[in-house]
């Protein structure tokens, strides 16, 4: 793993590209924490608010250490057409905890997620980037389980 | 004697356990595993094929059990003969389910390139002209005519010009571009660098969404591979003959904003920055990407253009309706009995699409609504149904085809409760840049929760559809212009659900 001094050594000497750079932070650190904002900027030679700007701009940058499983419930139509809406509950309820929270243990991160693209075999649950499809409310307590 | 499985790797495919079949008879002496694409028959998945005596055989909804029957050859379905399949026309998915994603040879032996090789043969001029006698209209969601914008680009002035692939497919119920950049993704790139090559572009990107790690691994294995082969690079392929310079493309992943998939808003991403719609004009195709002359299209569009240079723009414009040519890739899925891919001319009707791709109803459920082209798409009841899929029929319904998705909700879908998801879906993914759409999309999604809740007060209805107006008028892109219509569409079909 590296260090965020080394992800952003990389960085210098191109036109500043913040958004790639936060998602190489993110890659390698699991998550862009607001701390490091000052050095990003330095860094790329733009000014805190921008990056600020681009942080708070996309869902997927997360400001937090996730759970070491991000497990996500897709919510695009198509899964709602196929009430997804019973899966997360079956997983909010396994878990005990809900949507954008983690496991007291920090095993599990619950999120949702607008479509992945898997709506033929809808309802869809996205576990790191493994994506699972026909997930009855059952079959996502099983999931879980094989997470380890 | 060794057999040959043909098993896809596809990320639907997967999702319902290809994979698991691939590990568990990988170590079986007899056999030799093939990953090819899918064919996006998904309801059919996982689908295991061999080679029959004509044509493939194939093993639908396979389980690990399954092998010993396959390797006899008992009961296995002769592909040709599925009629999902047998119904369609294939064009941009003429490969779906047979060749490797990453085969260059069989990309070349299936038509690969035949495309370029035309488009290489004519001047950029003649390119266009080809693309304009196509009549094609760009496949993410606006139908601009492809030509005039690929005019636009050639016929503007500059130093550097860009191509880029808006992979940014963010409907919900759409996957066709997945299907494209996962399971072939040479014929994106193809048409790139057609297109490169057209308006005079030396370098080019593909934008995509972070929830397609797959497609984004795919598309830069294809990279590598076209430019080892001298198709990309600095200097390849004699590609941009005005300026020598070659195409060199690039993959950028985005992270999960919706509206990065409006052209300008995915620009500014593309720059790094926070994904914000810019008023236009200035175009793309004049000033987009850096300032710089961008050639910007959804990966389906770009698809499509090898086959419209290798059989003829006049092939293309005598597919199709009147005014919308060629074929839509639809999506059909929700609670239908066979959601997967159907590639049609346009001009069936949405009950034809229901009924004869995605096989009805499933089992347990009755029609409802069925919502046509993403989260921004009108609802449409049973009466809806007679509606042709084609550009001018579905405008003037005030209805939009998007992305191609038909998603089917059943007779357990709260329309309240799906009302307040789509607005919800809005007010997050609003990039604030305008006021009816920041502001508005957050009071109506209020408003909804109120229905929900029960709590709906009289005049609550008439605030909604007054500002539904003002959104739809006043709102910078179409998310904003378009957020009101599924909203107003289930309040006026199911007005007595709210209360």
């Amino acid at each position: 793993m590296s260090s965020l001094a080394q992800i952003l050594s990389h960085a210098k000497g191109r036109a500043p590209n913040i958004l790639k750079t936060l998602l190489a932070v993110q890659s390698e650190l699991g998550h862009v924490s607001p701390a490091s904002v000052p050095d990003i900027a330095r860094a790329l030679g733009v000014t805190d608010s921008e990056v600020a700007g681009v942080l708070s701009g996309y869902p997927d940058l997360r400001t937090e250490a996730p759970g070491r499983y991000v497990v996500r419930v897709c919510q695009g139509e198509s899964c709602v057409a196929n009430h997804c809406g019973r899966v997360l509950k079956a997983l909010e309820k396994k878990l005990g905890v809900g949507l954008g929270e983690t496991t007291r243990d920090g095993r599990f991160t619950l999120e949702k997620v607008y479509c992945v693209g898997n709506c033929a075999a809808s309802p869809t649950v996205m576990i790191g980037e493994d994506v699972h499809g026909r997930v009855t409310p059952e079959a996502a307590e099983t999931l879980l389980k094989d997470c380890r | 004697m060794m057999r040959r499985l043909y098993i896809p790797q596809d990320t639907t495919a997967r999702a319902v356990g290809a994979d698991r079949l691939v590990k568990a008879w990988e170590k079986e002496r007899e056999i030799e595993i093939v990953r090819t694409s899918s064919r996006g028959a998904f309801y059919l998945e996982p689908l295991v094929e061999t080679d029959g005596p004509h044509g493939r055989t194939g093993w639908p909804n396979a389980a690990e059990r399954d092998l010993s029957r396959i390797l006899r050859g008992e009961g296995g379905t002769p592909i040709d003969t599925i009629p999902f399949l047998a119904g369609q026309t294939r064009v941009t998915f003429a490969n779906a389910g047979v060749t490797r994603p990453l085969s260059l040879e069989d990309y070349r032996a299936h038509g690969g390139f035949a495309g370029l090789e035309a488009a290489l043969r004519l001047a950029p001029e003649k390119i266009i002209e080809e693309l304009s006698i196509s009549r094609l209209r760009g496949r993410g969601g606006a139908a601009f005519p492809v030509g005039r914008k690929w005019q636009a680009a050639y016929e503007t002035h500059a130093d550097r010009k860009y191509v880029v692939a808006n992979a940014d497919e963010g409907d919900a119920g759409t996957y066709c571009d997945r299907m494209v950049m996962e399971g072939e993704p040479f014929r994106l790139i193809e048409g790139m660098l057609i297109a490169a090559y057209a308006v005079g572009a030396t370098s080019g990107y593909v934008y995509c969404r972070y929830e397609y790690p797959a497609a984004a691994r795919a598309l830069r294995e294809a990279i590598t591979i076209l430019t080892g082969a001298g198709y990309l690079g600095e200097g390849a392929l004699g590609c941009n003959a005005r300026g020598g310079g070659g195409f060199t493309l690039e993959v950028f992943v985005g992270a999960g904003s919706y509206v990065c998939g409006e052209e300008t808003a995915l620009l500014q991403s593309l720059e790094g920055k926070r994904g914000v719609v810019q008023p236009k004009p200035p175009y793309p195709a004049v000033s987009g990407l850096y300032g710089k002359p961008t050639l910007i299209s959804n990966v389906l569009t770009f698809a499509t253009v090898p086959s419209i240079l290798a059989r003829g723009g006049a092939w293309h414009a005598s597919l199709g309706t009147e005014h919308s040519k060629g074929t839509i890739a639809l999506q059909v899925g929700g609670r239908v009995k066979q959601p997967g891919l159907a590639e049609v001319p346009f001009g069936l009707t949405l009950e034809e699409a229901i009924e004869e791709f995605g096989g009805g109803m499933a089992t347990g459920a009755r029609f409802k609504a069925v919502q046509v082209g993403g989260p921004l798409g009108s609802l449409f009841t049973k009466a809806g149904l007679t509606t042709r899929i084609c550009y001018d029929e579905f405008a003037q319904a005030g209805a939009i085809l998007g992305h191609g998705g038909i998603v089917v909700f059943d007779q357990e879908t709260n329309m309240v409760e799906l009302a307040r998801h789509f607005m919800a879906f809005t007010a997050d993914e609003s990039c604030g840049a305008c006021t009816p759409c920041r502001v508005g999309s957050v009071r109506a999604r209020e408003i909804l929760d109120g229905f929900v809740q029960g709590r709906g007060r009289p005049g609550d209805l008439d605030l909604l559809a007054d500002l539904g107006e003002t959104m739809k008028q006043a709102s910078l892109c179409g998310l904003g212009q378009r957020a009101p219509y599924p909203v107003l569409t289930a309040i006026e079909h199911f007005r007595k659900e709210f209360r």
